[in-house]
């Protein structure tokens, strides 16, 4: 390509041009030489001739057809030129507009990785997630045997499939043994999404029909490059799994992550071989339990919403059939109440898709109006800078470049800066998806999330520079534009001013929105740190361990785990030490319908409860008041009376004022007869969020309750030096494979639960101060330029007797004029903008009159500090200085 | 000064440049000198014409170029037909008989009484 050429070998060009002319004028001298002309006379007549090489040369590179890179080129020279004539400014334009775009990318990238991104596989927007809703607790999983109803019946679709996620299972490979994550899954899964195996084979629907005895795996492309250095030699490697010797057959696709946005399987067994996995009984037949997430593929023609039609139908004939069965009309109820959905599915799975999808949407929000805060305030720092360098347009003006080609100019400036901005933003954007990423791992392993920016963010980054771009120096190059007969360095024309102004105001009105916004998130996050959730956090360790997958019996299972608590009051430094089902702030539970001694014939709809079972000392170990009777202890045993400690809001529903302790309680269902008493009434304890409400909660002894496949979680409150290795030996002594899982603090728990309130707090915070700082730069350099512009009027006003004072509150009055009105302006979007928001606040209103009343003081204090400075420089000017120069 | 003592027709520059780097690879003062001397002093190309039409028929890869020694010894550029060019020299040719043909008979017919 010539321009390419033009580009790379423009000076080579040149040069050869130059030989080519002169070349000719010297054979053209030395014929007429040869003619008998002289040698001055000669030159004098071909130099008429050629009529000026320079002329000539011009019309050749005209003729080249490459002008415009020449122009373009001259121009990025000039433009250098001119930023490094004025490095504060070029440096405080391309770290604003880096950090702008910076910070937009890096959401964007995080955005469409978790909201829009297609799973690498065959034709994903003909997937499909049926999801099963359970009123009042939301999304909840499937039983196998509804899956293969729905296999069955439904005629939308190619075919289903149907997973789980069992992580942290220990395998014996090669000798060691090593913890790992498994996906359990149909045998269409593959087929299903059309994934060939990047080495060996995958397994298909045979292994649907051969429940217990398909113990094929397949493992994911990082765990076949971590664990076995991509030997291909794997397949066929067998590894151990409690008593079941399983085979590798193959590899997934490198692109491949699992059908989960954010966790990868390492190995991916068929769902046929839940019992050889998790040990104890296969959940294949128990229609109770529900452990199985759906995805179909649409058949070809079917639309989405005709699927969802037929499998509306289809569920709500089985939901119909099995409430004929349900014994109680609650239950009946309460079955009759679900129903299904269907969604794309071509992302995958998503969690975080529900969890952050609406903060990461608001967080995009907050992000590009931090970037259009940096590009307005761009633009009025260019007009300033081009209104100083109205000397030099005009000269430019005079000596006959076109008022475009000098706008050209300007905007090749400011595609100077857009460029050096969004490269170094792309380059900010890696750095902050690394830092979004870890606080989504959330004191984890880090997130299976490959947001390193790919071509489509890339091309985001690109586009929203170019726009930025235009929009700050587009105001610029217009200005020069209109200004092509305004004589030289006259008076600044109040149009251009009053731009200016308008671009400070909605800068001010930016502003006040990111910091309103800032603000609330902020104060929502002090309000669920400061909340009383009724335990006392600090001081106590919790922890799980891996007893559910050493494969012993209901039994077993239930007596060991009562156990631990035991070995670990034994530690030294342990002051109490609980078993539960639910530790606080879990976000789960179970509920259950009661009846309470004298309402046992007419229990209501509303007599429902959170169910929760302890151990002893429980109360005492996360410092829970107990405010009538006393909380289990050695005297509650499996023998013992059955017993049961309910909490107040449980006392004042079933018994009013009267006292609750030594009253009964039974729960509905085959259990009815059975009395539970009363022996103690504790302060109510949030379980299921922070933001949640304080349930009507009943506490089993666990020692009572009826073995089950559930683990407990431990709770043990010690002095600071008692961590993981105790509790491992304390565990050792009670079975050698028994190994803690999980080990954290109280505080870090209930932390993370707020991970989506500390992400958006944190994040919009940093954005508030982002715009703050912007506006403040963008203050205190138009207000500079102002000044500086003003100076013969202020120094008249100062030789006429005005003092410092004077001079500095005009300055600030200014600025305090046009912030509050900025502030304003953005008060009021924020009214309206704002109440979208509600939901994700917590114990403070959208329009929270504090919050809006500190952002605009604030927002006003720092612009009168940052236009302090130029009033202040005013104010110090000798008059006689001033007026002498002018 | 020498003026040319017949102006050209529009566009009919590059086809004279043409035909003459047709017969050899020749240098920007040989095409100057050449037409001039076929056509009898009759057709004088001024440079600031010249130049700017090479450029541009290079530019339009109708024309290659190469450095090479020229008879005085310095490096000249010198300018010779491509593939394209000897297509484009073909329709122009073929363009320009059956221009000058139909003027002449339109002349002709206007002397004719």
């Amino acid at each position: 390509m010539n321009w390419l050429r033009r580009l790379f070998h423009g000076d080579q060009l040149e040069r050869q041009l130059e030989t080519e002319l002169s070349y000719h004028v010297e054979r053209r001298i030395a014929e007429l030489i040869s003619e008998g002309v002289d040698l001055q006379e000669a030159t004098r007549r071909v130099r008429i001739e050629f009529g000026g090489e320079g002329q000539v040369a011009e019309a050749c590179r005209d003729a080249r057809g490459t002008r415009w890179v020449e122009d373009f080129l001259r121009d990025c020279r000039h433009g250098i030129r001119m930023l490094r004539r004025s490095p504060g400014f070029t440096i405080v334009a391309i770290l604003s507009l880096a950090l702008g775009i910076g910070a937009d990318t890096a959401i964007f990238s995080l955005m469409d990785r978790v909201m829009f991104r297609m799973m690498p596989v065959r034709e994903p927007q003909r997937l499909v997630v049926i999801t099963r809703f359970h009123p009042p607790y939301g999304a909840a999983h499937v039983s196998y045997p509804l899956f293969q109803s729905f296999q069955k019946e439904l005629r939308s679709f190619d075919s289903l499939l149907a997973r789980n996620t069992i992580t942290g299972v220990d395998i014996k490979i090669d000798g060691s043994i090593e913890p790992v994550n498994f996906d359990l899954v149909s045998g269409s899964y593959f087929q299903l999404l059309g994934l060939g195996a990047a080495v060996g084979r995958m397994f298909d629907e045979s292994a649907d029909r051969a429940p217990g005895a398909s113990a094929y795996a397949v493992i994911s492309y990082r765990y076949w490059e971590r664990r076995f250095a991509s030997n291909p030699a794997v397949i066929g490697k067998t590894f151990k799994r409690l008593n079941t010797m399983f085979t590798v057959i193959g590899v997934t696709p490198r692109e491949f992550f699992g059908t989960v946005v954010g966790e990868e399987p390492d190995i991916t067994v068929p769902l046929t071989m839940d019992a050889q996995v998790r040990g104890g009984d296969s959940w294949l037949q128990q229609p109770d339990y529900n452990w199985l997430t759906l995805m179909g593929r649409l058949k070809p023609g079917r639309t989405i919403s005709q699927a969802r039609a037929e499998t509306e139908k289809v569920f709500a004939n089985i939901v119909t059939a099995d409430a004929r069965k349900d014994q109680y009309d609650r239950d009946r109820r309460a079955r009759l109440n679900e129903y299904v959905e269907v969604q794309p599915g071509g992302n995958g799975f998503d969690d975080l898709r529900r969890r952050f999808g609406e903060p990461l949407v608001i967080l995009m929000a907050m992000v590009a109006l931090v970037l259009l805060l940096a590009c307005a305030n761009l633009a009025n720092l260019l007009l300033a800078k081009s209104a100083a360098r109205q000397s030099e347009i005009a000269v430019r003006l005079a000596i006959g470049a076109g008022p475009g080609r000098v706008a050209r100019q300007l905007l090749t400036e400011g595609l100077l800066l857009a460029v050096a901005g969004g490269a170094l933003g792309v380059l900010l954007a890696f750095v902050f998806d690394e830092g979004l990423v870890w606080m989504l791992s959330n004191g984890g392993p880090r997130m299976q999330l490959d947001v390193a920016p790919d071509g489509r963010v890339l091309l985001f980054a690109a586009t929203v520079s170019l726009a930025a771009c235009i929009l700050f120096s587009l105001a610029p190059a217009l200005q020069t534009m209109r200004q092509t007969f305004q004589p030289a360095l006259s008076e600044i024309r109040a149009s251009r001013w009053v731009l200016g102004k308008a671009l400070i105001v909605a800068q001010m009105a930016i502003s006040v929105l990111l910091l309103i916004g800032a603000g609330l998130f902020g104060r929502t996050l002090l309000n669920m740190y400061a909340m009383d959730p009724g335990f006392d956090r600090r001081g106590v360790l919790l922890f799980s361990t891996n007893a559910a997958r050493l494969g012993y019996t209901p039994e077993q299972f239930q007596r060991m785990q009562l156990r631990v608590p035991e070995e670990l009051r034994a530690i030294q430094g342990v002051e109490s030490a609980a078993v539960s089902k639910f530790p606080p702030i879990s976000g789960g539970g179970w509920d259950g319908a009661f009846l309470v001694e004298g309402k046992d014939t007419a229990h209501s709809e509303d007599d429902v409860a959170h169910i929760n079972s302890v151990g002893a000392d429980f109360f005492k170990t996360f410092r829970t008041p107990i405010l009538m009777g006393r909380e289990f202890d050695q005297r509650d045993t499996e023998t013992s009376p059955r017993v049961v400690v309910v909490n107040e809001a449980f006392a004042r529903h079933a018994f009013a004022d009267r006292s609750a302790v030594g009253k009964w309680v039974a729960f509905e269902g085959p259990e009815r007869s059975t009395h539970y008493e009363i022996v103690g009434v504790v302060k109510d304890v949030k379980y299921e969020s922070v933001r949640g409400g304080f349930p009507r909660t009943v506490y089993m002894m666990a020692a009572q309750v009826p073995p089950g496949p559930d683990s407990y979680t431990f709770a043990l409150r010690a002095r600071p030096g008692v961590g993981p290795a105790a509790i491992a030996a304390a565990l050792a002594s009670v079975d050698r494979s028994l190994r803690p899982a999980n080990v954290i603090s109280l505080e870090d728990h209930v932390s993370r639960s707020l991970l989506r309130e500390r992400l958006v707090a944190t994040l919009a915070g940093f954005f508030g101060v982002q715009g703050l700082l912007l506006s403040a730069v963008g203050i205190y350099g138009v207000m500079a330029f102002q000044v500086a512009r003003r100076r013969r009027e202020i120094g008249i006003r100062i030789a006429l007797g005005a003092n410092t004072g004077t001079v500095i509150g005009m300055v600030l009055s200014q600025t305090a004029r046009l912030t509050l009105l900025g502030s304003a302006i953005g008060a009021c979007c924020g009214l309206v903008a704002l109440r979208g928001i509600g939901e994700m606040l917590y114990q403070v209103g959208p329009n929270d009159p504090a919050t809006f009343l500190t952002a605009m003081t604030g927002l006003l204090a720092v612009a009168l500090a940052a236009a302090y400075l130029p009033g202040r420089n005013a104010a110090r000017a000798n008059p006689v200085d001033t007026l002498r120069t002018e | 000064m020498i003026k040319p003592k017949t102006d050209l027709p529009q566009g009919t520059l590059d086809m004279l440049i043409l035909r003459v780097v047709a017969l050899e690879p020749i240098h920007g003062y040989g095409i100057a000198a050449r037409l001039k001397q076929i056509s009898k002093d009759v057709l004088q190309v001024q440079q600031g014409s010249l130049y700017p039409a090479l450029h541009r028929l290079e530019n339009r890869k109708w024309l290659a170029a190469e450095w090479r020694p020229s008879e005085t010894g310095r490096e000249a550029k010198y300018y010779s037909l491509t593939k394209a060019g000897e297509k484009q020299l073909a329709l122009e040719d073929d363009n320009w008989q059956r221009l000058t043909a139909a003027v002449r008979l339109v002349m002709k017919s206007e002397a004719a009484p």
